[in-house]
């Protein structure tokens, strides 16, 4: 523990000698008189100047949390000697808080002291909370003690997951059993089509009234369950946010409650993270893939970067073919944008949904930065034009709009939409 | 500042004839009070108190008919107003503190100011029965005197070395 010294205390006792002196060398008692109490002072935080024997101990009650919950985290003071005031702080991070975070208590002699912060969670993202900051005081605040307790104890806090009623359907399904319905022909259980009875059909595949009506066997032929590749593309080139809100904290969300939904429905779930700082996980299935994501989507952050990047530097592993590639964008970095253009022109299944930044911007009253508004816009506009023009849907999700509303939107643009084959 | 007002005034009403200087000096100290509750400036806490002290004390060679009986009490309202100060400016620090730790330090505080003034009730007291004079109660005076000033050097060092 370091020791510190109130600088009240010096000059305390420089007032008294100041006093006793100039009563010594005047004659004046009342310079003695004044002088007094500030040598009591003195003498008194003379007296109260011995370091407390502490031990601390900090400790936290999970390792994992969701956005909006609360962490226990729980200090416990073992103290030899009582202390007066022992002001105690858990430095947080700006995306958690928590009540009564600093606070001050007494503790007696002998007497463990528990102390619980109730942690709340209020943003994503992967933290590192401690060590612990604790001050004991004298009684009269003449001396303090500062010292810190326990290693860093890691909280990961998870973005909440959105409720998604459907999910967008790739163009083009895997060779594995899964829940999407494919559009091949196959063993399955959603009818296709009837054909001709060839040798080797099963007897139970025979649709006996279209038979009976064409006066030859005819065979039912069914869709099969098929699995999908879902990569999901999170553009960190750059971000707009205000506050603790941002285009990059929606993204992360949107991720999150993508990749829950699509691993539930068997689906196998890839994850680029394309920016100032890349990194990628290969398309699997399975609830510990989706500790993967979260984990590594909880570390992405918006890196600052001049390097012009190309979808070259992925392995190419990370896309597999007949892959839909959902991308997250902003739509503010160039890069990006021809990054995810060259996807399209190799064939990949793309949907853009672009996390709108326009929310977060507001111009200011005066003309110029109206016009420079409406000009950002216009080159929005462009960006997305260009997606258009490669058959690539672009979709806008707004903060505060649930995300099957940009989803739904896709469905219907492929509908009408249908891609080019090269 | 109340505290610091009221021992102003009290200054101000014993200057007779140095209302200007014990003005000024009072104000300046006053200033500097400002200044350390504002910038949290504690190492000038102990100069607005001296300069405040100084004024009182020119007042003294102006009245040398008789021992000011309030001195006491003057003393004692110095140091309020620094531990009140003190307070004041941590409790910017906004520390969630129990309550029993407020009221022991408050009880500390008033234990402490009590026992100065009883102090200096004291001191007051033995110069008006007179009984202490001569070279030996001198000499004790003066190594009294050097005792605090060797305290005071003590914790300065001290306060300089943390």
């Amino acid at each position: 523990m370091t020791r510190f010294t109130s600088a009240r205390l010096p000059g305390y006792a420089g007032l008294a000698a100041a006093g006793l002196m100039a009563g010594l060398a005047s004659g004046r008692v009342e310079l003695i008189a004044l002088a007094a109490p500030f040598a009591l002072a003195a003498v008194a935080g003379a007296a109260l100047a011995r370091g407390p024997a502490l031990r601390v101990r900090f400790a936290l009650d999970r390792e994992r949390a969701l956005e909006g919950d609360e962490a226990l985290a729980t200090v416990t003071v073992h103290a030899e000697t009582p202390v007066d005031r022992l002001e105690v702080l858990l430095p947080l991070p700006p995306e958690l808080a928590a009540e009564h975070d600093p606070r001050a208590v007494s503790v007696a002699a002998g007497e463990p002291r528990e102390l619980e912060f109730r942690v709340r969670c209020e943003r994503w993202g992967a933290f590192a909370l401690g060590p612990l900051l604790f001050r004991a005081r004298d009684l009269l605040g003449f001396h303090s003690w500062e010292g810190s307790a326990g290693e860093p104890l890691p909280l990961r806090v998870y973005p909440s997951v959105e409720t998604l009623r459907t999910l967008l359907p790739p163009l083009e399904t895997q060779v594995f059993v899964g829940n999407q319905v494919s559009r091949a022909v196959g063993d399955g259980i959603e009818f296709a089509d009837v054909r001709e009875w060839h040798p080797g059909d099963r007897v139970r595949r025979i649709n006996w009234r279209a038979s009976a009506r064409r006066g030859e066997l005819w065979v039912n032929e069914q869709h099969p369950e098929r699995n999908t590749d879902v990569v999901l593309f999170l553009d960190t080139f750059a971000e707009v946010r205000v506050g603790g809100r941002g285009t990059h904290d929606l993204a992360v969300r949107a991720a999150t409650s993508l990749a829950h939904r699509y691993l539930q429905r068997k689906d196998r779930v890839g994850l680029v993270s394309f920016g100032g700082f890349l990194s990628w996980l290969l398309p699997t299935s399975g609830t510990l893939q989706l500790y993967k994501i979260v984990d590594s989507l909880l570390q992405t952050d918006i890196v600052m970067s001049y390097a012009a990047r190309g979808v070259d530097v992925l392995p190419p592993r990370t896309l597999p073919p007949k892959a839909l590639v959902l991308a997250l964008t902003p739509l503010l970095d160039q890069r990006s944008a021809g990054a995810l253009l060259d996807l399209r022109a190799r064939g990949f299944d793309l949907v853009v949904v672009e996390v709108s930044p326009v929310e977060f911007v507001k111009p200011a009253a005066d003309a110029m930065s109206d016009l420079s508004f409406r000009v950002w816009r216009l080159s929005r506009e462009a960006v997305r034009a260009r997606y258009e023009q490669a058959g690539v849907p672009v979709v806008t999700w707004r903060e505060g709009q649930p995300l099957n509303v940009p989803l739904e939107e896709v469905t219907a643009f492929r509908r009408f939409a249908r891609p080019v084959r090269g | 500042m109340l505290v610091y007002a009221g021992v102003l005034a009290y200054a101000l009403w014993r200057s007779r004839g140095l209302g200007g200087l014990v003005a000024t000096l009072g104000g300046i100290g006053a200033l500097l009070l400002v200044v350390v509750l504002w910038k949290s400036w504690t190492e000038l806490l102990s100069w607005s108190l001296a300069t405040l002290g100084g004024a009182y004390a020119a007042t003294l060679f102006v009245n040398t008919a008789r021992v000011d009986e309030g001195a006491p009490l003057l003393g004692a309202g110095l140091l309020l107003c620094g531990e009140l100060a003190a307070l004041s400016l941590e409790g910017r620090w906004r520390i969630h503190a129990e309550v029993g730790v407020l009221r022991g330090r408050l009880l500390a505080l008033a234990v402490l100011l009590l026992a100065g003034l009883a102090a200096a009730a004291a001191v007051v007291a033995a110069a008006g029965a007179g009984a202490g004079r001569g070279l030996a109660w001198t000499t004790l005076g003066a190594a009294a005197v050097v005792a605090v000033v060797g305290t005071a050097v003590a914790l300065l060092r001290r306060a300089e070395r943390a």
